[in-house]
């Protein structure tokens, strides 16, 4: 029996246990972030539907989703938040600015994958990656102190009183720049993986490189570059401080008018918080349980359109 | 083929490298906004001053009893200086415009080096040069303002015999507390995001079975990517910030719940980069160690950790990096009130949050938020630089035995 | 025949399986000590697999399991409270593709006994020297035992990894193919070095090379679909096999 030596076998046996333990804990910590996250904007985001919020009032599900104006004055009144005018506003502000960034990302990505020298691709790659890394504050503080005067300036051209420039047009732009290093990072990749051999029987069929590049890589790459786009607009749909830097915190009334000024769900949230308790606390849970809603939501639909598209095509 | 194909052909061309000029003008655009407009406040004062301006009455300790001080150095043509007093003074403008006056040298033995702080503190303050003079009154003559500039400050100091008062400003606009509070929330943290991302992403590729248990864990540690940071902002105002009041004496957002956020926005950074590099080490170690009688745990600790080190370096490269750029969960999660007394139970303004702090200010400052913007720039792209030769290295040392 | 060694394994209707699928079938053999045993046969016979049920090295596999006895000097290694860990120390393996560690040659040697709990600084170092004398690269290493590992040749780092096998002082040594990856100058040096170790280890090899199996080992089992067909000495296997098919496999049929 005396052949393998058991002196030290329990202890490392009761070592490997332990760590196993532990580093499954602290895997299962990770994994319960998410619900951490869920219960918390839950819990308190309900709660301004649930309860009288201090004598302010119950505020109404209906009424919060779909009404026009965001508490203009100070006298507290649980019927004056809600949110309805700013999910429109977002998604109109996310579609305008995916409208710019998803023909400049996708055909950047084109260009550093398939036409660019391989010496000016590493150069615009590079380019490309520092725009990703750079924070979205800096974005923010450009886009409050150059776009917004460029903006102020070209409304006046056509006559248009904008507030200093903060404007849905802005905002737009501020997105676009934001989410164009995201679509192009991703597309790069699904560009560059497109099977050689499909481009070289598209070449041998007499099509030149330009046809090649735009009818058969970009089709075959259609999955990967609807990925990207859907990572942009998840990109666009959670910013924050870099839009309420351009976007002028409109507190109420729909308005499609790009020089008018705006506001999203999430400029919303930051804005001029006064009290850590009551309604006025509990209220931006609440916007940020309908912004994880929309996200969702926008998530599950263009996930929706992938599939559909994706199965018409190759790949 | 036909001429509209070429044409079209063209422009088809014309439109990718349209979109690539595009990128590569908005970073250029974006660097040279910054730079004009920050590069001038960027220096050495910036990163060791205070935020707060402070200002001071105070009077001098003792009469001046010696009459004539010769400077110990050779001053700037532009200095007024008056021996009497061994003060030099020079014009200077401030940000808003306005003329100031600005001490350039104070002699050693002069009277200004011993003042008598009048205000509530009577500590013992004493003139540097950087310090603004806004008023000096006297005894026997009408008091000298700043606004009528130092020649004439100069003149009439000289005339006179006994101060009564001067009130001065050590200036402001630095930004050392957001520089430490930067520091702290980083080390913080890490600290919290590095233990568990780093155990997590081990239990993970080494011990877990591929079972659908595991596959539900990574999932949900994936759905933690597509979170919006003012989502987890939310969660630590409503999670962390109570909790840290609870446990400390904290009285609101702190350094501290601010950090602990930021671990959980970290994690899936984390997890994802370290379990890459895991992946890279060879299985062929793990099967050596395990061969020579070694456990499990001494083979991912001395053998597959080691290995995977390059990587790990890396997530914490990333980590930081993001730790810097972070501003709307911080925003919720400590706060925006700028401060120079920096403690980690206390509010206070990372770089990120510093600048949108004062962007949301009326006015806002542009040229210091942009001062700020190259700090961070700067730094931002040190980081990729590192992880990009840290990656190079990597790849190099794992695929060169054998 | 002489008198038989004791026996060190004794395998009785072993069967393993990945999931569904059978990779050793009824295999029943004795491993004596102080001779080298080479199991042949060609790929996928289920060969390697067999070394690996020996120091369960098979224990990696989430869908792996057997049915069937494996002892170790009387003690079946697959009861439930066996020390994994303590057989591994006592059964050695030497992989197909030289695995040093990425550390020094030093580092390498004494990883082992360190895992252990050995820290004796005089102990450990009395290790590196004994192990490397052992495995014949005391000489070409001796003055630079703080360079990586990775530094040596492809031979070098194979009897390296010998050499760390045996600072553990194992009793057995399972080889995986073990010149598989090298060239015939290499090969040569590791076999006439399995053949010193003879004298103080029991060696267990897997190899394509039937003329190296035949050279250096002192039985042979040749292994075809995962079942044993013939198992004997090696001289009288590789002379006059009783098996047709192994008849074939030796003289080049197949495989």
């Amino acid at each position: 029996m005396s052949r393998i030596n058991t002196t030290l076998r329990s202890k490392k046996i009761l070592i490997d246990q332990f760590a196993h333990q532990g580093l499954k804990t602290l895997a299962l910590l990770s994994a319960s972030f998410i619900f951490l996250i869920g219960s918390v904007i839950l819990v308190k985001g309900l709660t301004p539907f649930l309860t009288d919020n201090d004598g302010l009032g119950r505020v109404g599900l209906i009424p919060f989703i779909t009404g026009n104006v965001w508490l203009i004055d100070p006298t507290f009144q649980s019927s004056l938040y809600s949110v309805g005018f700013l999910i429109i506003t977002t998604l109109y502000i996310v579609f305008l600015s995916l409208l710019i960034s998803f023909p400049v990302g996708v055909l950047t990505a084109l260009f550093i994958a398939k036409i660019a020298p391989k010496k000016l691709a590493e150069c615009f790659r590079s380019v490309v990656e520092i725009l990703a890394s750079i924070p979205s504050i800096i974005y923010g503080l450009f886009g409050a102190g150059f776009i917004l005067k460029i903006v102020y300036q070209m409304s006046q051209l056509v006559g248009v009183q904008s507030k200093g420039g903060n404007s849905v047009l802005s905002t737009v732009i501020i997105l676009a720049l934001m989410t164009i290093p995201t679509i192009t990072t991703v597309s790069e990749v699904a560009i560059r993986s497109v099977d050689q051999r499909l481009i070289e029987g598209s070449l041998a069929l007499g099509a030149s490189f330009t046809q090649t590049n735009f009818k058969v890589v970009l089709t075959a790459a259609k999955s990967g570059i609807f990925t990207a786009a859907i990572l942009g607009v998840g990109r666009a749909l959670g910013e924050a401080t870099a839009v309420s830097l351009v976007a002028g915190g409109r507190r109420s009334g729909l308005s499609f008018d790009l020089l008018d000024t705006t506001a999203t769900l999430t400029t919303t949230m930051l804005e001029g918080m006064k009290e850590s308790q009551g309604l006025d606390y509990n209220i931006r849970f609440s916007v940020g349980m309908v912004l994880l809603v929309v996200i969702l939501i926008t998530n599950f639909l263009l996930n929706l359109i992938k599939r559909k598209v994706g199965k018409i095509h190759v790949k | 083929m036909s001429n509209k194909r070429k044409a079209q052909d063209f422009l088809l061309q014309f439109g990718t490298y349209f979109a690539a000029f595009f990128s590569f003008a908005t970073l250029s655009l974006i660097i040279f906004f910054i730079f004009t407009n920050g590069v001038k406040l960027l220096n050495l004062d910036l990163i060791t001053h205070d935020y707060q301006a402070k200002t001071h009455i105070a009077e001098p300790l003792a009469p001046n009893d010696t009459d004539y001080f010769e400077p110990e150095e050779t001053l700037k043509a532009e200095v007024y200086y008056s021996p009497r007093w061994g003060l030099g003074l020079i014009d200077s403008i401030d940000l808003m415009g306005k003329t100031q006056v600005e001490i350039a040298y104070v002699h050693p033995s002069s009277p200004f080096q011993q003042l008598h702080d009048k205000g509530l503190s009577h500590e013992l303050l004493s003139l540097k040069p950087d310090m603004m003079i806004i008023r000096i009154a006297y005894s026997d003559q009408p008091s000298s303002l700043a606004r009528y500039g130092a020649e004439q400050m100069i003149d009439e100091l000289a005339l006179s015999n006994q101060i009564r008062e001067l009130e001065f400003t050590i200036p402001g606009g630095g930004i050392r507390g957001s520089i430490i509070t930067t520091f702290y929330l980083i080390v913080f943290s890490l600290l919290f995001a590095l233990p568990i991302g780093i155990g997590a992403a081990i239990y993970l590729n080494e011990y877990a079975k591929n079972n659908r248990f595991t596959r539900l864990l990574r999932s949900f540690i994936e759905l933690l990517t597509g979170v919006p940071s003012i989502i987890y902002g939310l969660m630590g105002l409503a999670f962390f910030v109570p909790f840290i009041i609870n446990v400390s004496s904290a009285t609101s957002g702190s350094i501290l719940s601010g950090s602990m956020t930021m671990a959980v926005i970290l994690l899936p950074v984390v997890i994802r980069t370290t379990e890459e590099s895991l992946k890279v080490v060879p299985d062929e170690y793990r099967q050596g160690s395990l061969a020579l009688g070694a456990s499990k745990t001494q083979t991912t600790f001395r053998i597959v950790l080691p290995g995977a080190f390059p990587g790990v370096l890396s997530a914490t490269l990333l980590a930081i990096g993001r730790i810097i750029g972070e501003s709307a969960a911080l925003v919720f999660a400590i706060g925006t009130a700028i401060k120079d007394d920096i403690r980690v139970t206390e509010q206070s303004t990372s770089l990120a949050v510093h600048i949108w702090a004062m962007m949301t200010d009326e006015p806002a400052n542009i040229e210091l938020s942009s001062t700020i913007a190259i700090i961070i720039l700067l730094i931002v792209l040190l980081l990729n630089l590192l992880i990009k030769l840290l990656t190079r290295r990597f790849l190099r040392k794992v695929s060169a035995p054998r | 025949m002489t008198a038989q060694n004791p026996i060190v394994f004794q395998i009785e209707n072993l069967n393993l399986f990945y999931g569904e699928k059978q990779a050793l079938k009824e295999i029943s053999i004795a491993i004596y000590e102080k001779e080298v045993t080479a199991l042949i046969g060609p790929s996928g016979c289920g060969k390697s697999t067999f070394l690996r049920v020996l120091n369960r090295m098979n224990d990696l596999i989430d869908s792996c399991h057997i049915t069937g006895n494996v002892t170790y000097h009387d003690q079946d290694i697959y009861q439930p409270k066996t020390d994994v860990n303590g057989l591994r120390k006592s059964v050695g393996m030497v992989f197909q593709k030289p695995n040093p560690f990425p550390m020094s040659i030093q580092d390498n040697l004494i990883y082992g006994p360190k895992c252990q709990g050995i820290r004796d600084r005089f102990l450990l170092k009395q290790i590196v020297e004994q192990s490397l004398k052992q495995a014949a690269l005391w000489d070409e290493v001796k003055d630079r035992l703080k360079e990586s590992a990775l530094a040596l040749s492809g031979g070098q780092q194979q009897r390296l990894c010998i050499a760390r096998t045996i600072a553990m002082k194992p009793e057995v040594i399972l080889m995986d193919e073990p010149t598989s990856a090298l060239d015939p100058v290499a090969t040569a040096k590791i076999e006439d070095l399995i053949s010193s170790l003879k004298q103080d280890y029991t060696i267990i090899i897997v190899t394509h090379n039937m003329q190296q199996a035949a050279r250096i080992s002192d039985k042979t089992a040749f292994f075809l679909m995962g079942e044993l067909i013939e198992y004997g000495d090696a001289n009288q296997l590789f002379s006059t096999p009783e098996n047709k098919k192994t008849e074939e496999y030796i003289t080049g049929r197949f495989g």
